[in-house]
């Protein structure tokens, strides 16, 4: 987003309100105000609707900016940063060329509720057209996804057509979709949440930026792809308001149709596109038809290079005739790109997309045109019919308002301590005499004194339904479409693919948010969400290079939301400082929360995209071979079971958060990264949801297809060993690594002796099993076939019960 | 010279990349050709084939409208001259509905059909081995394949569940057309390794001539040693050209190549 300076809303203005009324206009009185006094009139219904998509929450980040602004964006990997539609980080450099991996993070979590199928399906199409813009070819998609327990018939029907819509969407244009993670909470009964990331591929020196090249006063302006209808009217405006189930049918209205269908043509004639501009040498700009439809894109293209620009909304091809010229300037008409071109190249470009790749049979009235000037005056200006229907500065349109809200941070349940990053280690029994704590401890005690660590125990965790399988839902995606997929979905914890043909380099992309940390605390869950994503990357042997954040929140007008969004963005900050990586992108989702006021629990959702200089140095879970020893790479943990599956599954309700120290977290994915490229580690899971006992479960999983390993756990195996501290020992989710470790004897093999964070877990074994050791009393055995059962049962029905 | 193969797209196709790259891996000259190509310069190919993807929109039915495509007028001489034309994945439901394959009896209409997968009816991207249910020789493209050997590839469809009446199910087995199986790693052909529910286990059918092959997975995906999840990606395990050499899949490209030869 562009940042400029913006007037601050404080204090209330006063001054009489326009006699014009604009129903359906979300803008405030105040906004109203400013308006009217910036322009020295009442605005015009264009203007006010322009003025109400673009100074939405949705496209100003009017009320996150001030906050997002202590976020981390700069490293020496990083080619571009936050600001146009995608962030750009280095990959590396093959045949004398830098290529850099392009990043963008969106939410499309209010039509997706409202809409399911063609809600998450339009979020795919949008964050496609942000890669693509950057003069990009796309090379893969990640969702992480949140919904309401199964259970509820509503919840499950709109997870299914989330699920479907991406499906439909993102296997139609031929982009794999390589990660993902689904969570299930009550907290998202009303508000769903469907958060998209897309990764590209570009040389440094063929980027396109998304904004007016110096010297492009006079150039064209070309609006190229589906003809503009009534569809996505007032979208920006809706994603930024409180759902409410009265307004359920209005508000469909407000959502895009997709058409994947269309924009695989885009997509491969603005390849041709790129190709024929590098040919000919030329810097031109190129951005999404987004939020704020045609008056959006084309006033954000021009002011940021420092223009201005005139529109003639008559030369934008309509679906139908006499739509208003408010609709055709702000509607959201989906499969919508603007290119700024000098007008010597206009006629090439519109041959290539017109002719060459035939848009206008494609899609009805769906073409490329020219609909406008970039002009030096700094105004923005729309004509209709001849007509100017909207003429304003073009600065005061996008730099937008902002607001300091008024936030009341929850007692945090965590403190950030500052003891924790050196390498100090907190010991458990220190744990309980930390007096804010206490409550928690003995809650915690409590549940663990009334269990006994039985058989059934463990089936309970695995077939919990953050645990079990994605299997169901992860099939629907075409994972390996473009043949570059080196790591598909469900294979390990990050996806990995291929994009320089003929090279070593590879991209990983893995995710991290778990909202039942959110629940708890939003600093608590950002940090971990960061580490959690960062994780997931090494565990397949990456080097984390960039973040992404997805900001999903509720009502920024109450105090208590923006506290917690507020101590997110500490907590993004505080994790992402402590490993020095960069946020690159992100984005903000406000307002997910129903009409009667229950929000979500606020969900700060982190990407992290690792390098891989070679493919050839990369693991999954897979179990390789029976008889090499388990190893558990993780700092000292308090056993702190708070937040976790087993909390969840046993009601344990406010139990204890582990305590994050920086000090191990920092050094295991160095660690764990060397171990994968000397080849001593064979396979690696990270430890999450579930706990040491399912990550161990799902590298037995993994190797089902081919061989068939089991693993012994024994690290444990002491005399008088209680149930209550192997149970959290077993289902703690104090993060770290499992690694199978070669028997080979090497350089890394006596460096893992003396790592001071690895604990020798247990071995595989031929037999078929799982099995816990526990000191004298007899050992707890399950066969992996009932553990698979239990695990893969709970989604196998996804698509049952589909109401009618 | 190599042989010219022309990489087919139609409005909605989506794997002309991987498959231009996997027929280029074996020597052979490949070329993406666009819907609005000049038919004359289609007709001079030595071999066509038709990639995956979504084919205007797979209205209708799957590969339905695409088999009325210009282009395809230059597949249906070809193929009638004797020319080599490979359809995967959505480029197989094309040649179905193009009475192109199995076109039992020498026979072009429409004879069999791949329809929705079972049981959920839905797209399904998933990991699978075909094995050659034909002597080698019986159909030109697998010609160069050892006997009975296992090819693995991703079945990612929506409709790839061959579907035809009785009478024809028990014809495209008993004259030969039935190409391709699906099967487990070790080359079994158990209900557990079809993907879709398909009739006879079918992954892939000839036509009568034995120039035309209709394949539903995509080995073009799992063509490369780092697309792989077995042995060969173990051994490869810190040898980055081991790591990129085209191996699995890319069997049936070279046995196309040698074909072409």
């Amino acid at each position: 987003m562009p940042m400029r300076n913006s007037t601050r809303l404080g204090r209330r203005r006063t001054g009489p309100l326009p006699k014009a009324s604009f129903p359906g206009i979300g803008l405030s009185d105040d906004e109203i105000r400013l308006i009217t006094e910036r322009l020295g009139r009442e605005p015009t219904l264009v203007e006010a609707h322009a003025f109400d998509a673009q100074w939405s929450e949705h496209c100003s980040y009017k009320s996150s900016r001030a906050h997002l602004a202590r976020l981390p964006t700069d490293g020496p990997d990083v080619i571009l940063g936050p600001g146009q539609d995608a962030g750009i980080v280095r990959l590396g450099e093959w045949k004398g060329e830098t290529y850099g991996i392009v990043i963008a993070h969106e939410s499309h979590n209010h039509p997706s509720q409202v809409v399911p199928f063609e809600g998450a399906a339009t979020g795919i199409g949008g964050i496609v057209r942000d890669v693509l813009c950057m003069g990009a070819r796309v090379i893969a998609l990640a969702d992480p996804l949140r919904f309401g327990p199964l259970d509820d018939p509503h919840s499950r029907y709109v997870a299914q057509g989330v699920v479907d819509g991406i499906a439909a969407y993102g296997n139609a244009i031929g982009v794999p979709t390589i990660a993902g993670d689904v969570y299930f909470h009550d907290g998202f009964r009303d508000n769903c949440l469907v958060n998209v990331v897309a990764l590209g591929i570009v040389k440094e020196s063929e980027i396109i930026h998304s904004c007016a090249p110096a010297g492009s006063d006079g150039w064209d302006i070309v609006l190229i792809g589906k003809a503009t209808d009534r569809s996505g009217f007032g979208g920006a405006a809706f994603s930024s308001l409180v759902l409410d189930e009265k307004d359920a049918e209005a508000n469909k209205s407000a959502v895009q149709v997709p058409d994947p269908f269309l924009k695989n043509v885009i997509m491969r004639a603005s390849y041709r596109a790129f190709d024929v501009i590098r040919e000919l040498g030329l810097t031109v700009g190129f951005k999404d038809l987004g939020a704020g439809g045609i008056m959006g894109c084309t006033a954000e293209l021009a002011a940021s290079g420092g223009f201005g620009a005139r529109i003639a909304l008559d030369r934008c091809l309509t679906s139908q005739p006499d739509l208003p010229a408010a609709v055709i300037a702000v509607g959201e008409t989906q499969e919508r790109l603007a290119w700024v071109v000098p007008p010597s190249f206009t006629p090439r470009l519109l041959q290539i997309y017109n002719e060459e790749f035939s848009l206008p049979q494609i899609a009805r009235h769906a073409q490329a045109a020219v609909i406008g000037t970039i002009t030096a005056e700094k105004e923005y200006v729309l004509t209709h019919h001849g007509a100017e229907v909207m003429h304003v500065p073009i600065d005061f349109l996008t730099a937008g308002v902002r607001y300091d809200r008024d936030y009341k941070r929850r007692r945090p349940r965590y403190r950030i301590d500052e003891d924790l990053i050196i390498d100090e280690v907190l010991i458990a029994d220190d744990e309980p005499e930390r007096a804010a704590d206490k409550f928690s401890w003995r809650r915690q005690a409590e549940v663990l004194t009334r269990l006994t660590f039985d058989r059934d125990l463990a089936l309970k965790v695995l077939s919990h339904p953050d645990v079990a399988s994605r299997r169901t839902i992860y099939e629907r995606f075409d994972s390996v479409v473009r043949g570059a997929t080196s790591i598909p979905s469900g294979y390990a914890d990050a996806g990995v693919v291929v994009p320089i043909p003929g090279s070593p380099f590879a991209v990983a992309i893995g995710l991290g948010g778990n909202p039942r940390y959110s629940r708890l605390d939003a600093c608590y869950a950002a940090e971990q969400a960061v580490c959690e994503a960062l994780r997931n990357v090494v565990a397949v042997g990456a080097r984390p290079a960039a973040l992404t954040d997805c900001l999903n929140f509720g009502n920024p007008e109450d105090a208590r939301q923006m506290g917690d969004f507020v101590a997110a963005v500490d907590g993004l900050r505080f994790a992402a400082s402590q490993f020095g990586l960069p946020f690159v992108s992100g984005n903000v989702s406000f307002y997910n929360q129903s009409a009667s006021g229950e929000s979500i629990p606020g969900s700060p959702i982190v990407a992290c995209v690792g390098v891989i200089d070679d493919v050839s140095h990369t693991v999954t879970p897979a179990f390789h071979r029976s008889g090499n020893k388990l190893y558990y790479i993780a700092g000292l943990s308090s056993n702190a079971l708070g937040g976790s599956v087993f909390a969840d599954v046993f009601g344990l309700e406010n139990g204890p958060l582990q305590p994050i120290a920086y000090g191990d977290v920092r050094r295991e994915p160095n660690f764990v990264r060397s171990g994968i490229t000397a080849g001593a580690i064979l396979s690696c899971h990270d430890v999450s949801d579930g706990g040491v006992f399912a990550t161990v479960a799902e590298m037995a999983f993994a190797t089902r297809n081919g061989l068939r390993i089991g693993a012994e756990l024994s690290s444990f195996d002491l005399e008088g060993v209680s149930d209550k501290v192997l149970i959290t020992e077993y289902f703690n989710e104090g993060g770290g690594f499992v690694i199978e470790a070669s028997d080979v004897f090497d350089e890394w093999s006596a460096q893992l002796e003396h790592y001071r964070g690895a604990w020798e877990l247990g071995t595989t074994t031929q037999a078929y099993e799982l099995t816990v050791r526990r000191g004298e009393r007899p050992s707890l055995r399950w066969t992996v076939d009932e553990l698979y059962e239990a695990w893969s049962d709970p989604l196998r029905t996804f698509y049952e019960g589909v109401p009618a | 010279m190599s042989a010219r193969v022309a990489v087919l797209v139609f409005p909605g196709t989506n794997s002309e990349e991987e498959t231009v790259r996997a027929c280029r891996a074996v020597g052979l000259e490949a070329d993406a050709v666009h819907w609005n190509a000049d038919l004359d310069e289609v007709r001079r190919f030595d071999a066509y084939v038709l990639p995956g993807g979504f084919a205007y929109e797979d209205r209708v039915r799957a590969g339905a409208i695409a088999a009325h495509d210009r282009l395809m007028t230059a597949v249906r001489e070809g193929a009638a001259e004797g020319k080599l034309v490979l359809g995967i994945c959505n480029g197989a439901q094309v040649l179905l509905e193009a009475g192109l394959a199995p076109a039992l009896g020498g026979d072009s209409s429409i004879q069999a059909g791949f329809a929705k997968n079972a049981p959920l009816g839905k797209f399904r991207s998933t990991h699978v081995h075909v094995k050659l249910a034909i002597p080698p020789e019986r159909c030109a493209i697998t010609a160069h394949l050892a006997p009975n050997a296992v090819i693995p590839g991703w079945a990612s469809h929506g409709e790839g569940r061959l579907a035809a009446h009785d009478d024809v199910l028990a014809r495209i087995e008993r004259e030969g057309h039935l190409a391709f199986v699906y099967c487990d790693a070790s080359g079994e052909t158990t209900t557990e390794a079809i993907p879709n529910g398909s009739a006879l286990g079918a992954a892939g059918l000839v036509n009568a001539a034995g120039n035309v092959l209709a394949i539903m997975p995509h080995p073009e995906r799992d063509a490369w040693t780092f697309n792989h999840h077995d042995d060969s990606r173990e051994r490869a395990r810190g040898n980055a050209n081991a790591m990129l050499a085209p191996s699995g899949g890319i069997a049936l490209f070279e046995s196309l190549a040698k074909a072409l030869r």
